[in-house]
């Protein structure tokens, strides 16, 4: 059996008299990327700062790998994005990629080749001579998640990857956590549900400092009742969803947003569903915009009770 | 200890020493600071040390000097070193209060020392950008003390041999006195979120403590020992000393650096980043 790579055991947190943390347990085993949701004030941050280093718990236990946050025998095995870090002013983007390199442990020349690469990966090497006041959000954003691929860390903590970036940046950051997650575990905390639903398989939810006990996983194999999310063009949903129930296996259909209907059915009754709700569609005219299996991650997390 | 922690260090200190001399902000500073130094040297120092040549002449007992507490110039037998002695106890712990001031606290502030503790451990941190500091202010004192020496020779070139083991006990005496202060300023930054609140705290921590014991210690004698807490505590009495008697009082600056450093350490360990 692998040992977890994140243990928490009783972890709490307080700042003056607000509590940040409250008692969170939680194992993380390595594998594919895990989403840290949660809203505004929920302790993400606070979490994410203990397990790299930044803050220390007011009580309770961490182990990364086994070992205390901050320890030394962790360097070059985690890295991190933290919120709203900026490089220094002072130097260029070159020398401090460089200078954190050579503080994990690489020769010079590996250094050099290590903050190139990182740099290319974030499309931004026509920077590397800039000073950090030089950059815009965006591209500041980039830098910093650029200094965490140094070395290629076995556990990369992200808050908040994509805030400020277009969507053309978007992409790039899903392709690098999509590319490198085979040899790292992220770590994501982000409010962008639907990024998170597109990267992670594990979702971990924090409310209130509290470690919510439903982690939702996207395996939806084993459970009886399945799910299909039909994002229509307009139509008339009350007909809709009439026709739709009246399909053999279909259990519930809703309809949270507009235009937007959750199908829930019975696999053992009607396994191709997909196939009867599209032939139901096409026979009535409609036009669909996306069908896809099972619930979007905001249904899952904050509406599925 | 972990096996890297010195590589760390050095690593960190040399950083240190390339945000003090070459970076713009660092060579802006060296400049002003060499600006004003050409004037000390020429104006104050050149003409106070000619001053003393010609005094040493006239064989004066000069009490005009030990009447204003300037009486151990003349114990050093090259007058120019008498005097930048003199000057360098004033002015070297002063500038180092500004100098030292910014170990760790802006970059605290604008989150940077996360990147670096991602990637060293906070004590590697902590002692390498002291040493880093340190090592910039040692230049300095090093560059002022070797344009004296410069004066010296353009004065007369054969006093060189006598010359040197003046330089050398200057430069290891001002780098002890400005220790303490280097310290101080590093446990300062490692609390506070500015150099600005750092300045202003150790002017503020080191007026009241001198004030507060001194007070303290003329009613009550016993206290008296507490003044060794105070950072430049042995300054008044080191400016009265010359040549390697300088050392003598070597001690008290170590261990006020000590006691600094490890207080300092304590709250960068403890302190969220």
């Amino acid at each position: 059996m692998n040992t977890p790579i994140i243990q928490c055991q009783r972890l709490n947190h307080i700042y003056s008299d607000t509590v940040a943390l409250s008692d969170v347990n939680f194992d993380l085993d390595a594998g594919e990327p895990i989403g840290l949701v949660g809203p505004n004030g929920a302790g993400k941050t606070t979490l994410l700062n203990i397990l790299s280093g930044f803050l220390r718990p007011t009580s309770g236990s961490v182990k990364l790998f086994g070992y205390r946050p901050g320890a030394a025998e962790l360097i070059g095995k985690i890295s991190a994005l933290p919120q709203d870090a900026r490089l220094d002013p002072s130097f260029t983007i070159a020398e401090q990629l460089v200078f954190y390199a050579l503080l994990q442990d690489l020769t010079k020349p590996q250094a050099t080749l290590e903050a190139s690469r990182v740099l290319e990966a974030v499309s931004l090497t026509e920077v590397a001579q800039e000073k950090p006041n030089a950059l815009s959000h965006g591209m500041a954003k980039r830098v910093a998640i650029a200094q965490a691929l140094i070395g290629t860390p076995a556990l990369i903590l992200l808050d908040e990857p994509t805030a400020g970036l277009d969507p053309v940046n978007v992409r790039t950051v899903r392709t690098i956590i999509a590319e490198q997650s085979s040899m790292t575990t992220f770590i994501i905390s982000s409010h962008d549900l639907a990024e998170l639903d597109r990267l992670c398989q594990k979702v971990l939810l924090l409310e209130k400092g509290v470690l919510l006990p439903e982690t939702i996983s996207r395996n939806e194999q084993q459970t009886e009742t399945r799910f299909i999310t039909l994002q229509m063009e307009t139509c008339p949903a009350l007909e809709l969803i009439a026709k739709l129930q009246a399909l053999e296996g279909v259990l519930q259909v809703t309809n949270p947003q507009k235009n937007e209907f959750i199908v829930a059915y019975n696999p053992d009754l009607q396994p191709s569903m997909d196939l009867q709700v599209m032939q139901c569609i096409s026979t009535n005219h409609w036009q669909y915009r996306q069908l896809s299996h099972g619930k979007t991650l905001e249904e899952k997390l904050f509406f599925s009770k | 200890m972990h096996p890297n922690f010195f590589k760390q260090l050095l690593l960190i200190s040399q950083f240190e020493l390339k945000r003090g001399f070459a970076t713009r902000k660092g060579l802006l500073s060296v400049v002003t600071f060499a600006v004003v130094w050409y004037f000390i040297l020429l104006y104050p120092l050149r003409f106070a040390a000619d001053l003393l040549v010609q005094e040493k002449g006239l064989n004066h007992n000069s009490s005009f000097l030990d009447f204003i507490g300037f009486g151990s110039l003349q114990l050093w037998p090259i007058p120019e070193f008498g005097v930048f002695w003199q000057f360098a106890l004033l002015i070297f712990p002063m500038l180092s209060i500004t100098i030292a001031a910014d170990q760790t606290s802006s970059d605290r502030k604008r989150g940077t020392l996360r990147f670096i503790v991602l990637r060293s451990s906070r004590d590697s941190l902590f002692f390498g950008r002291f040493i880093g500091v340190l090592a910039i202010q040692a230049i300095l004192i090093a560059a002022t003390a070797f344009s004296t020496l410069l004066l010296v020779l353009y004065r007369d070139a054969t006093l060189f041999s006598s010359a040197l083991p003046n330089l050398f006990v200057i430069i290891v005496n001002v780098t002890l006195a400005v220790l303490p202060f280097t310290a101080m300023m590093a446990a300062l930054s490692a609390k506070l979120l500015s150099a600005k609140q750092a300045t202003l705290w150790a002017i503020l921590i080191w007026t009241f403590l001198a004030g507060i014991i001194s007070g303290f210690a003329h009613y009550l004698p016993a206290l008296d020992f507490f003044k060794f807490l105070i950072p430049g505590y042995q300054l008044s009495a080191l400016a009265q000393l010359s040549e390697w008697q300088t050392l003598q009082l070597a001690y008290i600056p170590l261990l006020q650096s000590l006691v600094l450093l490890a207080l300092g350490r304590w709250i960068m360990a403890r302190q969220a980043l």
